[in-house]
């Protein structure tokens, strides 16, 4: 079966972008727009992976990520943090918050495929 | 409040005089409606300065900066809005919430928070929109928030849940939005809140609390407990807020407050300049350490690092009371996958366990003691659904297993579960006569119910059974503590059962 892929972003534009490619990885992606919705689908959908912007309304991704790494239930669920540009403050505060990979946007397709490909292997064992 | 030898009436001149001295030091100025704040803010310094009179009071005031903030802080304290001190609510959103969370097993979902002198509520309402606000609702979480006061005046109000102007200064335009509805020209908060907030009467001074506030709460907020009661009573009533909050839990207390005076039971946590108490997690339930001396011919690789916040040192002198007979000589032949897992226990590595564990159930799924083996594992490791489960598969397959209902009883323990832990633990007893840690688990449980006798009697079966089998099928579950130092343990219990019941 293929893996869920849940995608957070606020842009209706590049959430499209990315499903494109994930889809194209053979991947079934599911989304959300803003922090809390986010959370809501990660209890309802149970992905196997989120990709998760870091500029969300209602909840920025820092504090979602955290929430989710902070929470028995869904610590094991690997988070990749998507965000426009390098900053190293962030980039320590994705760490910190327990993100599993950091990458900027715009993201190559083939970072992007081979970062997710690599975090489900290190779950699926 | 104790005033002797002070007119506890404030005249209308002398609340002038104060008034005026504070609006022109401080620009804050207090309506007449406020008299009775600053009545009781005065006495309270007053008293504890010493001054007989509020004139000699005066005098003082006009010339300590320190002591006129002093002042402030009381007259201030006694004026509740919504998200007073703001930091405290950004490290509850942003720090301990996820800690609490943290801390949890995965099927419970509570989290606990009570707000001790409520006043009119809007602390706990407060509490409710951070939570709402912090997001952990949509994983699953569920926020439950008692708010009490001695005013039954003032809890009336807090049910009625509608709030002028004034307490609104610290409340956002989204925040109004999100968790209030317009009523006539005040302000009501939103069902949604309303319905994760109760109230309920108490007074923090008067013992013992009843049994519904004792114990199983994540969070106190107290915040000005060491402003009102005098330094005995601060020293209970924090004490009681230890006992309630469970392992790792949090106390709030005013932001000018401290409690180094009082007690050093707490961690003191800085989160952005807020000081938070925190109560200290106690080691693991049965203390799964690495037992460096054994080097047995076992796969062994490094020891995965434990979630598990805060997990003391232990010496490597202290060790496992049955480790005379180590499984050792016999792994190192032929070694007998549950020997094996045994051993991967006592070393230290609890996920090479689940994994032989594993092997064991494929081909032999009804293998008693490879369930219990995981069972022991999962407790330890705080996934009490797995333990649970893996426990009622062991006894599914022989229900007398006396472990197994040992552990069966430490998790409802844990769970803050006394009914079902007595249980399991009395059916441990039915089953082993002699497993000390039962009887003592049983005796701390009784004890903490005030039941003295009921304590005792188990304290006193405790010893017996440690002096008539110290080397009980229980001695496992030490975790490298010696026998002797659990009988002193409930030595020391039973004189305190005794002392309550006046017999010692």
């Amino acid at each position: 079966m293929a893996a869920r892929v849940l995608a957070v972003d606020d842009s209706p534009t590049i959430l499209e972008m990315i499903k494109a490619i994930l889809e194209a990885g053979g991947y079934e992606v599911i989304t959300a727009a803003d922090g809390a919705e986010a959370l809501e689908t990660a209890r309802s959908e149970k992905p196997d992976l989120i990709l998760l912007d870091v500029m969300l309304p209602k909840l920025d991704g820092y504090r979602v990520c955290r929430l989710l790494k902070f929470d028995q239930k869904y610590k094991s669920i690997p988070i990749i943090m998507l965000t426009a540009k390098t900053e190293e403050q962030s980039m320590a505060t994705g760490i910190r918050t327990g993100a599993n990979q950091y990458l900027t946007k715009p993201v190559e397709p083939d970072t992007l495929l081979s970062a997710v490909a690599e975090e489900l292997a290190k779950v699926q064992g | 409040m104790n005033g002797e030898g002070l007119a506890k009436d404030l005249t209308l001149e002398e609340f002038s005089r104060f008034r005026d001295f504070i609006h022109s030091t401080s620009g804050i100025f207090l309506e007449d409606g406020k008299l009775d704040s600053l009545r009781i803010s005065l006495v309270t310094r007053a008293t504890r300065l010493g001054y007989p009179a509020f004139d000699d009071y005066y005098r003082l005031l006009v010339q300590d900066e320190r002591e006129f903030n002093e002042l402030m802080n009381l007259v201030t304290i006694n004026e509740t809005s919504f998200f007073r001190f703001p930091q405290q609510f950004d490290a509850l959103k942003s720090q301990v919430l996820p800690e609490i969370m943290s801390g949890k097993t995965q099927s419970n979902r509570a989290i606990r928070i009570w707000s001790a002198g409520c006043s009119t509520g809007e602390e706990p309402y407060s509490l409710g929109m951070a939570c709402a606000d912090a997001g952990i609702q949509g994983l699953g979480w569920k926020p439950q928030i008692l708010g009490t006061d001695v005013s039954t005046k003032a809890l009336a109000l807090a049910k009625k849940a509608t709030y002028g102007k004034r307490a609104m200064l610290n409340v956002s335009k989204d925040v109004l939005a999100r968790h209030f509805e317009p009523a006539a020209d005040q302000y009501a908060v939103a069902p949604h809140i309303r319905g994760i907030v109760d109230f309920g009467y108490h007074n923090l001074i008067k013992e013992p609390y009843p049994l519904s506030l004792m114990g199983n709460w994540d969070i106190i907020f107290c915040r000005n407990v060491t402003i009102y009661f005098k330094m005995e009573s601060t020293k209970r009533v924090v004490s009681n807020f230890y006992n309630s909050l469970n392992e790792g839990g949090y106390l709030f207390i005013g932001h000018s407050e401290t409690l180094s005076s009082i007690t050093d039971l707490f961690e003191v946590v800085e989160v952005g300049g807020v000081y938070l108490y925190r109560k200290p997690r106690a080691k693991r339930m049965f203390a799964i350490t690495p037992k460096p001396r054994f080097s047995a011919g076992t796969p062994v690789s490094p020891a995965r690092e434990t979630s598990s916040p805060v997990r003391p040192a232990r010496k490597p002198a202290a060790r496992h009371a049955a480790e005379q007979d180590s499984p050792v000589a016999a792994v190192a032949g032929n070694p007998d996958l549950v020997t094996q897992a045994r051993l991967c226990l006592e070393q230290g590595h609890p996920d090479q366990v689940i994994e032989i564990v594993a092997r064991i159930l494929l081909s032999d799924p009804n293998n008693a003691e490879a369930h219990l083996l995981s069972a022991y594992v999962y407790a330890d490791s705080g996934d009490y659904p797995q333990a649970l489960e893996a426990c009622h598969r062991a006894l599914a397959i022989n229900p007398l297993l006396p472990v197994a209902r040992y552990i069966l009883g430490i998790i409802h323990q844990r769970q803050g579960d006394p009914v079902r832990a007595i249980s399991e633990l009395k059916k441990t007893i039915y089953i082993e006569a002699d497993f000390a840690l039962a009887h003592l688990n049983l005796a701390n449980i009784y004890k903490a119910q005030r039941k003295w006798d009921t304590a005792a009697r188990e304290y006193e079966n405790a010893l017996r059974a440690l002096y008539k089998s110290p080397e009980g099928s229980w001695t496992e579950f030490l975790g490298g503590f010696k026998v002797d130092l659990l009988a002193k343990t409930c030595e020391r219990s039973l004189l305190e059962c005794r002392k309550a019941m006046g017999v010692a």
